[in-house]
């Protein structure tokens, strides 16, 4: 589905990415994971075609990113970024609608099938019932799943996600990972919580300083000594008695303070 | 907004335009009844000469250039607003005013008599300041909105203090001729302005209604919008360019009218939605009523003279203004 190898990324002096080179199959759920200024954001605007790699490869559905236009890569591929409320006062429906561009001409107006994808995309992310309500009324949760809903709308094969969970409490921080999950769309997101992204990734990405330090399952990547050398913290590492998944703790400095 | 208010909204405002239309022609001096007008404009015989020749050749073209620029202002007002994500944008940035203005002031001052039309010279100058300020935006700083505002409002300041100071050593009359033509008015309208006009009026709404899909876009973030496949950079260079040269075209027909764009999208967003087709659709109509009526006040309001037409769209354009500022807090 995605496939990067050796891309490398620069800012007039600076580089930023240096040789990433992993792959995402269909149906996985990658996350990319690391401490700020890493470069997660980057390589993700990197792969939406915002920006252009200065070597390397990036293929999506096993052609070059640069050889699609950006209608279809729009066709192919969604992004839901940190969001924000629209300036004027637009409804969930008109909102969710604008995931209809990429497949539209100029003066094609909505089918019925149009308006059953929105519809449907409203459905899967739980805003049916607030179709006409205006965007500035939605909760942090209930907006991220908007855009999502518009994403769906894209029907696109990949989607990227920046930081979903940023600014939303426990329970939205959840709710929007086990909805992703369950699209059934394969997926690449930056996640800064370790512990989400151990408990819905399938594999990660660990950056460093735009270096990649690892790529593999939960097992592979949330090594100790790495979390350490990476994030400058001791810390430790346990699996969940009941979920069965990795838990990453991160000990201050001075931990004996706390006690 | 529901499908259902739109359509009422949409059919109570072109209803509205239709009788407007039909009031405004029995509006002037010549006393002429609405069955008189029925009568000349169904071309029924018995009409005398006299009542055909003022309808059809002055109150007619003036009335349709008034729904001409009244609908051009309103819809180049309301793309720039969408297109920027600034509600307080308006035709009248890129300093396209004060480019006419310089223009006016050049063939009426400076250049030898009959040289060069007025309305071309202003024509000339509003599409001068664009080019100064798009120059100014080139490039990398062109993708910044606020740069466009900041360089419209830094180029503005620059002509119109070249125009005050050729008019400052002018001769009274010229220069009080520059002064009232920049006032606005429909009073030197005729069917040549109506086939000036209403080409590119269409044109652009056409062109807008078009990109409608992608002005919506814009009204989340630019990123939101590429990652839909817009190009914003391209999409802001055409949108920019074409209300540009719309309220050139208009500005040298008719002088300066000003809060038109500002005012009616807002008016319209109300009552029509804001979502790009609804709202341009509803600005062509709404700003073409409002600007018949301006007219109308214009020509009716003193007795055998005429108020200029920026004088009261400033006026009312200016509370509604303020009142936008208040309620938002600006």
């Amino acid at each position: 589905m995605l496939e990067l190898s050796a891309v490398c990324l620069r800012f007039g002096a600076k580089q930023v990415l240096h040789n990433i080179s992993f792959s995402l199959q269909k149906g996985e759920f990658v996350g990319i994971i690391g401490p700020n200024g890493a470069g997660k954001s980057s390589l993700l605007r990197l792969i939406q075609g915002a920006l252009s790699a200065q070597s390397g490869q990036i293929l999506l559905k096993q052609r070059d990113i640069s050889s699609f236009g950006t209608a279809e890569l729009a066709r192919t591929l969604a992004v839901v970024s940190q969001t924000t409320a629209p300036l004027f006062a637009l409804t969930v429906e008109q909102v969710a609608s604008m995931g209809l561009l990429p497949h539209k001409s100029w003066f094609e107006l909505n089918s019925s099938y149009d308006r059953a994808q929105v519809k449907l995309a409203l459905q899967k992310t739980g805003l049916a019932g607030k179709c006409s309500d205006v965007v500035d009324t939605l909760s942090g949760g209930e907006l991220q799943r908007l855009y999502i809903a518009r994403a769906l709308v894209q029907q696109p094969a990949l989607l990227l996600l920046d930081e979903p969970t940023n600014h939303l409490d426990v329970q939205y921080q959840h709710q929007i990972l086990q909805l992703v999950k369950a699209l059934g769309i394969p997926l690449l997101a930056c996640l800064h919580d370790l512990n989400l992204a151990a408990m819905y990734c399938d594999k990660l990405l660990l950056l460093h300083q735009g270096r990649q330090v690892a790529f593999g399952s939960a097992a592979e990547v949330l090594q100790p000594e790495l979390m350490t050398q990476v994030f400058g913290l001791p810390c430790e590492i346990a699996l969940h008695p009941r979920l069965d998944k990795l838990q990453v703790t991160f000990m201050p400095a001075s931990a004996e303070r706390l006690c | 907004m529901l499908k259902r208010h739109y359509s009422l909204a949409m059919s109570v405002a072109l209803l509205l335009l239709l009788l407007s239309m039909l009031l405004s022609l029995t509006l002037g001096s010549a006393s002429l009844t609405l069955a008189d007008i029925v009568s000349v404009l169904s071309g029924q015989p018995g009409v005398s000469p006299l009542a055909d020749t003022i309808i059809w050749q002055i109150r007619l073209p003036r009335l349709v250039c008034a729904v001409l620029v009244g609908a051009g202002l309103a819809v180049s007002g309301a793309v720039l607003q969408n297109a920027s994500r600034n509600p307080l944008a308006d035709p009248y940035l890129f300093g396209l005013m004060a480019g006419a203005g310089l223009g006016a002031t050049l063939v009426s001052v400076v250049l030898p008599p009959q040289l060069i039309s007025l309305a071309l010279g202003a024509f000339a100058g509003a599409l001068f300041a664009v080019a100064l300020v798009f120059t100014v935006c080139a490039g990398q700083r062109w993708r910044k909105v606020e740069m466009t505002l900041l360089a419209g409002v830094a180029v503005s300041f620059m002509l119109s203090a070249i125009s005050s100071f050729i008019l400052y050593f002018a001769e009274p009359f010229a220069a009080n001729r520059v002064i009232f033509w920049l006032m606005g008015s429909l009073s030197r309208t005729d069917w040549h302005s109506v086939m000036l006009l209403a080409p590119v009026v269409v044109a652009v709404l056409l062109l807008a209604l078009a990109l409608r899909r992608q002005l919506d876009a814009l009204l989340l973030s630019d990123e939101s919008a590429r990652t839909l496949g817009v190009n914003t950079a391209r999409l802001r260079l055409i949108l920019l360019l074409a209300t540009a040269l719309l309220t050139a075209c208009i500005v040298a027909q008719c002088g300066g009218i000003a809060f038109v764009g500002l005012m009616i999208p807002h008016i319209v967003r109300h009552f029509f939605g804001v979502t790009s087709a609804r709202l341009l659709l509803g600005c062509a109509v709404v700003g073409a009523l409002f600007m018949i009526w301006v007219d109308n006040l214009a020509r009716t309001v003193l007795p055998q003279q005429e108020i200029p037409l920026g004088v009261i769209t400033s006026l009312v354009g200016s509370v509604f203004f303020l009142l936008i500022m208040r309620r938002q807090r600006l």
